[in-house]
């Protein structure tokens, strides 16, 4: 696709990737070598298997494909929109050695578009004849623990303290990456299994816990993510000060179109997060948006696919750059005020690592700032449980089996790894789950 | 110092500027378009095949083709169920007529098909007349609605002999028998043809195939109006059997025809094959069909680069080169066995060699999944080289040879 036509489907908040049909999908399949003991396979941290889907489109087998993303990783349809594939499959690709490395996250969105259109058949109820787990938060690690528990007939109930399910995807990603329909189909697939969902449901006291127990559940696993934006003292109290999280969220469910219009933004972050903020306030209509970063241009942390998105979409980088005065009107901020900066040890981007670059101070008029700088655990972490064991950050300590202190206590995802990707919490919300039968079996046995 | 190159050829007396013709089909069907591909540089055309209307009407099946694909290539075969010429008698006449007048240098060849003697006489005369170089004779078309036609004749060696005198007989016009695959062997049929006075043997015209089957609804492929038939297959699929019964015919030493080689030509590759294996003239459709006229251009820059590169002055040097060394498989100096190296520098461990020598050869391949790297167990090796073929990257498999004299070779017990 040219750039004028993704931009204008960006503009339009419409998935910004052409899928495949199929004749592509079979040429594309046709250049996978099909490796013996494929290191695409080895390199997913949900498990995918993309070599295995990839052999079974070149063979014709599109159900089978299909039928293999969604056992292996119940939010296949996500992933093949926002995984980080050139870090992780892609980067692994055989192929690379000759030539470019198979799209792999295109053929994934075949298979589920393939499946969805051609009625595969429905997700196995779970019996639930097995132990009773009760799982706080609905986002990627909760969900595919969720999944792979009601596998293996144990009941499963998800306390969301949002009214839907998907956690960072559905609330942070938006449309033009994700839209929310995928993520629908993901979910339902989970529902056939008999999830059992909890909405406006947090849980955030003392007793909770104990009264999940009292409730009959035999275990819990908290997945309860990052869920509080980290934000500059700087910025604190103004009023056109936001933090990714409000700005994107407003953003995906509410008005977009032209909202934005004329406005001069400042984004500040490096990462994806930051990048689809700017990129969301350019196709809400904004006339200018910066995205001001504390990393040198070649050591930002987004994918070059977004990096490259954000050239496309017009979006000036300020890269080396930090904030470091604000000129308000009120509580109103008009201008930020700031200095490039040079790290003192490369590849090590914190604030404490930088100095600043003599004579460079620049000043930028806003109307809005949106802050991506990072994400921590919400304070709920520490009310579930006195005796949880977090770190000062509120990071929750596990074994490696996903194991809190608490026995019957699990956790994973974010809240546990310190925030990596979708794909990653998938992952150890599967291993969680496999822990929790392991650890409920013993339980019976003894 | 290196010799003038040129492509022209003499074919039966008949000069070519270069070997690369038309096959009798819809690429050669009216003037105009062949006028189009004389211009885009076509040596020389067959003429879509005359017959009489008064005798049978042509009325071409629809749809008329369907395309065999493999691993997402399309057109990797063609199968057709068209007939010869649906056009009136009197203006393709006319089109030859004008067409050998525009271009007298290039060489117009008339394919003719009759159903009895005196069709056949009177389609050699009405060519010869309207200035045609050559003729071709239709024995070949595997779908002709007329039941006495076509390959049906191609099969029958009497009438081969039988039409191809009478046609020898009415004219003057150097003759070309064009054969049918679809038989066991060429040699005989072709050798009937020789007997009836043919100067040359063009040869395989399609072979009788299925080339799918809509599974939707159990149809074959091409579903016209709910049924199907076995029918001409042509195109890159087709083209190591048409090699095979070319070099067959230029082995036989009773027959010493001149051959129009056709079956699967796209590039100058593909003709050098053809004339390696004997055939002199070369004779493309499919292809066309596909990607149009302009292809010979590539045709022709590429053979002559070729021949520069090689020294070679003219085409005739090259025809049967490598025909000359096909023997029979008892022939074989078994002696000579080969063992599989694989050069580690170039490995990108993909592994599909050790996935095929495991499942398909002698368990000769050790893949190391650590370091990502085959190597080759020469002990196991049976040399049979799949490793090489299914490897993606050029130069990473090569053989040696096993002295088996003083080494046990796996091949060898």
């Amino acid at each position: 696709m040219d750039n004028p036509a993704k931009i204008q489907r960006i503009e339009q908040f419409q998935n910004m990737r052409v899928p495949l049909n199929m004749q592509a999908a079979l040429v594309e399949s046709n250049r996978c070598l099909l490796c013996y003991d494929a290191p695409c396979s080895a390199a997913c941290p949900a498990g995918t298997d993309p070599a295995k889907f990839i052999r079974q489109i070149k063979f014709h087998n599109y159900k089978g494909a299909a039928r293999t993303i969604r056992n292996n990783n119940i939010l296949g349809g996500t992933c093949a929109h926002i995984c980080p594939v050139e870090q992780l499959c892609e980067k692994e690709c055989s192929i690379k050695a000759l030539e470019d490395p198979i799209n792999i996250a295109g053929l994934q969105q075949f298979a589920v578009d393939y499946g969805i259109t051609n009625s595969l058949e429905s997700t196995t109820p779970s019996k639930k004849t097995k132990g009773k787990i009760a799982i706080i938060g609905g986002g990627p690690a909760g969900l595919a623990c969720a999944s792979s528990l009601l596998n293996k007939d144990f009941s499963a109930t998800i306390f969301e303290r949002e009214d839907k399910a998907g956690g960072v995807p559905i609330y942070n990603i938006p449309e033009f990456r994700l839209p929310e329909q995928v993520i629908t189909n993901d979910i339902n697939n989970l529902l056939n299994q008999g999830v059992e969902f909890m909405f406006n449901s947090p849980i955030e006291d003392k007793e909770s816990i104990s009264k999940l127990l009292s409730q009959g559940f035999d275990s819990v696993f908290i997945s309860t993510g990052l869920s509080v934006p980290i934000t500059l003292d700087l910025l604190q109290g103004y009023d056109n000060a936001y933090d990714y999280n409000s700005f994107l969220r407003q953003h995906k469910f509410g008005q977009k179109r032209g909202i934005l219009q004329g406005k001069i933004i400042a984004v500040i972050g490096g990462g994806s997060v930051a990048i689809d903020s700017a990129v969301t306030a350019k196709a809400c209509g904004a006339k200018k948006v910066y995205l001001i970063t504390l990393e040198q241009l070649h050591e930002l942390p987004a994918e070059k696919e977004e990096i490259e998105l954000a050239h496309m979409m017009g979006i000036i980088i300020k890269s080396g750059s930090q904030i470091i005065k604000v000129k308000e009107s009120g509580n109103h901020i008009s201008s930020l005020s700031g200095v490039e900066v040079e790290p003192i040890e490369s590849r090590q981007t914190n604030p404490s690592n930088t100095v600043i670059i003599d004579g460079t101070q620049f000043s930028i008029n806003v109307d809005l700032v949106i802050q991506a700088i990072g994400t921590k655990p919400g304070s709920e972490i520490s009310e579930f449980d006195n005796n949880l064991q977090t770190d000062e950050n509120g990071i929750i300590q596990v074994a490696d089996n996903y194991q809190t202190n608490i026995p019957f206590i699990f956790a994973a995802g974010d809240v546990v790894n310190g925030g990596k990707t979708v794909v990653q919490a998938i992952g150890e919300g599967k291993k969680a789950a496999t822990s929790i039968i392991n650890f409920l079996s013993k339980r019976t046995t003894i | 110092m290196k010799k003038q190159t040129n492509l022209s050829i003499d074919f039966c007396g008949v000069k070519f500027e270069n070997p690369f013709c038309l096959s009798s089909s819809p690429v050669s069907n009216n003037a105009e378009m062949c006028a189009r591909a004389f211009e885009a540089g076509w040596g020389g055309i067959v003429y879509k095949t005359l017959a009489l209307e008064s005798k049978f009407k042509i009325v071409m099946p629809s749809p008329r083709l369907n395309t065999y694909n493999y691993a997402g290539k399309r057109m990797v075969g063609l199968q057709n169920v068209e007939q010869i010429t649906d056009r009136p008698i009197k203006d393709n006449i006319k089109d030859l007529t004008w067409l050998k007048k525009s271009y007298p240098n290039k060489i117009l060849i008339s394919s003719i098909m009759g159903y009895e003697d005196n069709d056949w006489v009177e389609l050699a005369k009405m060519s010869e007349d309207a200035g045609a170089d050559m003729l071709e004779l239709n024995f070949s078309c595997p779908q002709m609605a007329h039941p006495a036609a076509g390959h049906r004749v191609g099969q029958d060696f009497q009438a081969v002999e039988a039409f191809t005198a009478v046609v020898k007989k009415a004219s003057n016009l150097p003759v070309i028998a064009k054969m049918t695959p679809n038989i066991t062997d060429m040699v005989p049929v072709s050798l009937s043809a020789k007997r009836g006075g043919a100067d040359a043997i063009s040869a395989i015209n399609t072979i009788k195939a299925i080339s799918g089957i809509d599974i939707e609804n159990y149809s074959p492929m091409p579903n016209i109006h709910g049924s199907s038939a076995a029918t001409g297959f042509s195109g890159p699929a087709v083209k190591p059997i048409a090699l095979r019964f070319i070099s067959d015919l230029y082995n036989s030493k009773s027959l010493g025809l001149p051959l129009s080689g056709i079956g699967g030509i796209e590039t100058w590759v593909d003709a050098l094959h053809f004339i390696l294996l004997g055939s002199t003239n070369l004779q493309v459709t499919t292809a066309v069909l596909r990607y149009g006229y302009r292809i010979v251009e590539d045709m022709i820059e590429g053979l002559t680069d070729f021949m520069i590169a090689r020294n070679i002055s003219n085409l005739d040097e090259l025809v049967g080169l490598a025909s000359r060394k096909l023997t029979d498989p008892s022939n074989f100096n078994t002696r000579y066995q080969v063992v599989s190296i694989i050069d580690e520098s170039k490995c990108i461990g993909c592994g599909q060699c050790y996935l095929s020598c495991h499942d398909g050869a002698n368990q000769a391949i050790i893949f190391d999944s650590v370091l990502r790297k085959a190597s080759v167990d020469e002990q196991r090796c049976v040399g049979c080289m799949l490793c090489s073929i299914v490897c993606p990257v050029i130069n990473c498999i090569t053989k040696k040879e096993v002295d088996t004299q003083i080494t046990k070779h796996a091949a060898i017990f």
